[in-house]
């Protein structure tokens, strides 16, 4: 395996452990965006093909997208209370 | 050999913080949310200690794909297609702007910076190390410690006239 796989795998484990190790579900978010990084890198490092660029930009633009709607929800609910 | 490579996956994370934190900045992320959750995380940051301008910052990142994203996306084409695979990812992280109702402009500029920085470095650091690096330097901000990101982030916004 890659040192580079390795960093970012690494990485990625830990933000899966710190998500749910938080308490605040707003702060869930941040680390929630920073392992989306990590599982588009890998995407990219793993399939290897132009397809396996355009999979992991695909998947960063969703994962960004539902992020926009929850934060969204979060703030709304807030009204709610 | 080991060594080296790390040194260069530090180096290459180095050039990425700089690349996005400068841009995003520059085209004022710290100043004001651009969606209404980006307001509810830079608050949420704010009540733990923060700074309310990283915060927002922070919040701009998550809900819609800035330079941040646009720096990841691009070394990731690179990496795979070459210059051609930058500026196709600059497109489509602007497409990834528009649906996020956000002008765009910061993301396909940090796209198109790193596509060059990549481009001019790569008989030094190859592009891979340069996705490794953005992991890394998201890490910083998003992952580690969120009070002291988002002080360091409003100290850089107050000294580029963005924000207060």
């Amino acid at each position: 395996m890659d040192i580079v796989e390795i960093i970012i795998g690494v990485i990625a484990l830990l933000m899966a452990i710190r998500i749910f190790l938080t308490r605040s579900r707003a702060r869930k978010l941040l680390y929630l965006c920073c392992l989306s990084f990590c599982i588009s890198a890998l995407i990219a490092l793993y399939v290897d093909s132009p397809m396996g660029g355009i999979v992991a930009i695909t998947y960063f633009v969703c994962s960004t997208l539902s992020s926009n709607a929850i934060a969204y929800t979060i703030e709304q609910a807030k009204d709610i209370e | 050999m080991e060594i080296v490579e790390i040194i260069k996956v530090v180096v290459a994370g180095i050039i990425c913080w700089l690349n996005f934190v400068l841009i995003d900045t520059y085209f004022g992320l710290p100043e004001k949310p651009g969606v209404l959750g980006a307001k509810t995380i830079g608050e949420k940051i704010r009540d733990i200690g923060g700074n309310i301008h990283g915060g927002y910052f922070m919040g701009n990142i998550v809900c819609s794909p800035d330079a941040s994203a646009g720096t990841l996306l691009a070394s990731i084409m690179s990496y795979l297609m070459g210059v051609e695979g930058g500026i196709i990812a600059a497109l489509l992280v602007w497409i990834g702007n528009r649906l996020c109702a956000d002008p765009g402009y910061a993301g396909t500029i940090g796209a198109l910076t790193i596509t060059a920085i990549i481009y001019l470095l790569s008989p030094i650091i190859e592009a891979k190390y340069f996705i490794a690096g953005m992991v890394l330097a998201i890490f910083t901000i998003q992952g580690f410690e969120h009070k002291y990101a988002s002080i360091l982030l409003g100290k850089i916004a107050k000294k580029m006239n963005r924000g207060e």
